[in-house]
């Protein structure tokens, strides 16, 4: 449980098991989702995806279905409901169905594990779920990556990377992305897979081809752990944050798959000054941090940032939007200060 | 003024046997009573109704839907005008019994099915959670008597009965109170004080002390409460004299729960 109740935590930090789950199995494309419970636990989730989606320029409606339990199955038990659940998806055909339990089907101890381990033509896949056990919306996507790599049998590595844990619920998880690669693209490397965002299900299996894994940010270390044990895979344990740690990250990559990094962290710098220059006007700008703070991440960033512009952080004044998570690499800070000149400039 | 009590006891202590007598003999003092048994067995009302089990609430309600069911479903009269209504639940082993007891409550309350001079409910082993409480919430049972016998597993029970007892006396606006302890006797030697002290240490007082009788097992066999099967027998003499104890109890408590080692040095007072 969250030992504070301050709503900016709550909010920010808290979240649902389910929610963090659904957001990875609904970004199996050829998947069905099954939410074991009321009605309710779906429809917002569903909201959700599908807003983020839209933003993502992603027409398709996320495929997440309800097994719609009222009082009476909680009475009585809830395994019929989930199979005939089951047996409605099944009968479209999905490449994989994947049962995501709720806090009232684990309360009343709806044996899902054995509903799903039944003989149904495809593969049902059971996410452990239930909120109320005390995790939260990242041990949701954490139990969800980890139930899908369990599956996958050992390979051997051929030079690639493998993207792992993407935040699949930020507005800007395309463009994260997108700076990665342009930044390992520069190293020589090339992306094995997105773990998981918007792959097929026959692709899951790849996941062991590569030779190691850039974690989307500490958060994903539980399982960058397990993957390495399992498949003896390295990984960078974050996306690049700030303008060093940018180079930096470019540094750990090349050793850690024994590249020479050289000409591209001396790239990289000139693009930083360019991006530093672009943004020269912004000299002498006073801002004010969020007044509910910001991460420890975030503010090393900034201050990074507001240092190298000669801006000043006052205490009181124009206040800048910040982005939820440290911007990823030199786009993801030019994309911020864009956001600030538009509001210094007001 | 409608008497709502309620008996709560550990399981196979005598509960169901000692509630129909009760609603029996309060039946022959004039009384309109409604009994209803909180149990997923569904025995409780089973001698009144001369050994049938009556289709459950739940049973209805699963089979039909909850719309389907109504007022004449679910409430059958039995012995001597005693109106019968039987909760039941799940079967054994899924879903969530307790929801049931919640359940069917509402669902009487929806037919205004809780009326009468006296209801007695008859509940279930132990308060095993919020569900088995719901008879003694705000608007049900006021009067709460503990059925035990002088075996220490038995007064163990019971005295878990007490903790939730005073924890939902404790709510605002809670009716709920300890009304006395009924002993179903095993037999043991000087079982009536044993339960008699503990009931005063409990902050509660004996209000009957019912000895093992064969006739009750003789009425049993024959499908019949005690008071139908034999009327002039001293048991049955009994349960009427519990009933007219119910009927002038104007004690209520909030109960002092024991803990384990002063129940087992009570119990070792009495071997």
């Amino acid at each position: 449980m969250s030992s504070n109740p301050l709503p900016s935590n709550t909010s920010r930090l808290g979240g649902c098991t389910l929610t963090g789950a659904l957001s990875v199995t609904t970004s199996v494309s050829d998947s069905i989702s099954i939410v074991h419970g009321p009605k309710g636990c779906s429809h917002h989730n569903f909201s959700l995806l599908h807003t983020i989606a839209l933003e993502n320029n992603r027409l398709n409606l996320p495929s997440v279905y309800s097994s719609g339990l009222l009082e009476s199955e909680i009475i009585f038990g809830g395994e019929a409901a989930l199979e005939r659940a089951i047996a409605a998806c099944a009968s479209s055909s999905p490449k994989c169905i994947f049962v995501l339990s709720t806090c009232v089907a684990e309360t009343i101890g709806d044996d899902v594990f054995s509903v799903c381990s039944m003989d149904w033509g495809v593969p049902v896949i059971p996410v452990p779920t239930a909120g109320f056990l005390g995790g939260a919306f990242q041990n949701g996507v954490l139990n969800a990556l980890s139930t899908l790599s369990d599956g996958v049998s050992p390979g051997s590595p051929d030079g690639t990377v493998n993207i792992i844990g993407e935040k699949n619920l930020e507005f800007e998880v395309e463009e994260n992305y997108t700076e990665v690669l342009r930044l390992l693209s520069a190293l020589g490397l090339s992306v094995n897979l997105r773990f998981i965002h918007q792959i097929s299900y026959d692709e899951i299996p790849q996941l062991a081809r590569a030779s190691f894994n850039v974690l989307r940010d500490k958060e994903v270390v539980p399982l960058g752990d397990h993957l390495k044990a399992r498949f003896g895979m390295p990984y960078l344990e974050s996306f690049p944050v700030g303008l060093a740690g940018t180079l930096r990250f470019l540094e750990m990559a090349a050793d850690t798959c024994g590249v020479s990094y050289h000409a591209a962290v001396q790239d990289e710098r000139a693009v930083q000054e360019e991006l530093l220059a672009d943004f020269s006007d912004l000299s002498g700008a006073r801002i004010v941090l969020p007044p509910d703070g910001v991460s420890a991440g975030d503010g090393a960033v900034i201050r990074e940032v507001v240092t190298a512009l000669g801006m000043k952080i006052a205490d009181s004044g124009l206040c800048v939007p910040m982005p939820l998570s440290p911007p990823v690499g030199t786009s993801g800070i030019r994309r911020m200060l864009h956001r600030w000149r538009r509001m210094i400039r007001a | 003024m409608m008497k709502q009590i309620a008996l709560y006891g550990k399981g196979g202590i005598g509960k169901s046997t000692t509630s129909a007598n009760l609603s029996a003999a309060l039946s022959f003092k004039g009384l309109n009573v409604l009994q209803i048994g909180c149990d997923p067995k569904r025995d409780s009302t089973r001698m009144l109704m001369h050994g049938s089990f009556i289709p459950t609430v739940m049973d209805l309600v699963r089979e039909r839907g909850d719309t389907a069911v109504g007022l004449e479903d679910v409430v059958y009269t039995g012995f001597n005008g005693v109106r019968c209504v039987e909760a039941g639940g799940p079967e054994p082993g899924v879903g969530c019994a307790g929801r049931g007891i919640i359940a069917t409550f509402q669902l009487l309350e929806k037919f205004g099915a809780l009326s009468g001079d006296v209801i007695v409910y008859d509940v279930l082993g132990d308060v095993v959670c919020g569900g088995f409480a719901m008879p003694m919430r705000e608007g049900y049972a006021q009067e709460i008597y503990l059925v035990t016998s002088g075996e220490l597993m038995s007064l163990y029970a019971a005295n878990n009965i007490c903790k939730a007892i005073r924890r939902l006396s404790q709510r605002k606006k809670s009716t709920c109170r300890l009304a006395g302890v009924i002993c179903n006797a095993k037999n043991q030697p000087r079982e009536e004080e044993l339960v008699g002290e503990f009931a005063r240490r409990v902050n509660s007082a004996l209000v009957q002390f019912i000895p093992h009788d064969r006739v009750v097992q003789l009425a049993e066999l024959h499908k019949q409460t005690v008071i139908e099967y034999a009327p002039d027998s001293a048991q049955a003499e009994r349960y009427r004299t519990l009933a007219s104890k119910v009927m002038e109890n104007v004690t209520f408590t909030i109960p002092t729960p024991l803990e384990i080692d002063e129940l087992e040095s009570l119990a070792l007072e009495y071997l």
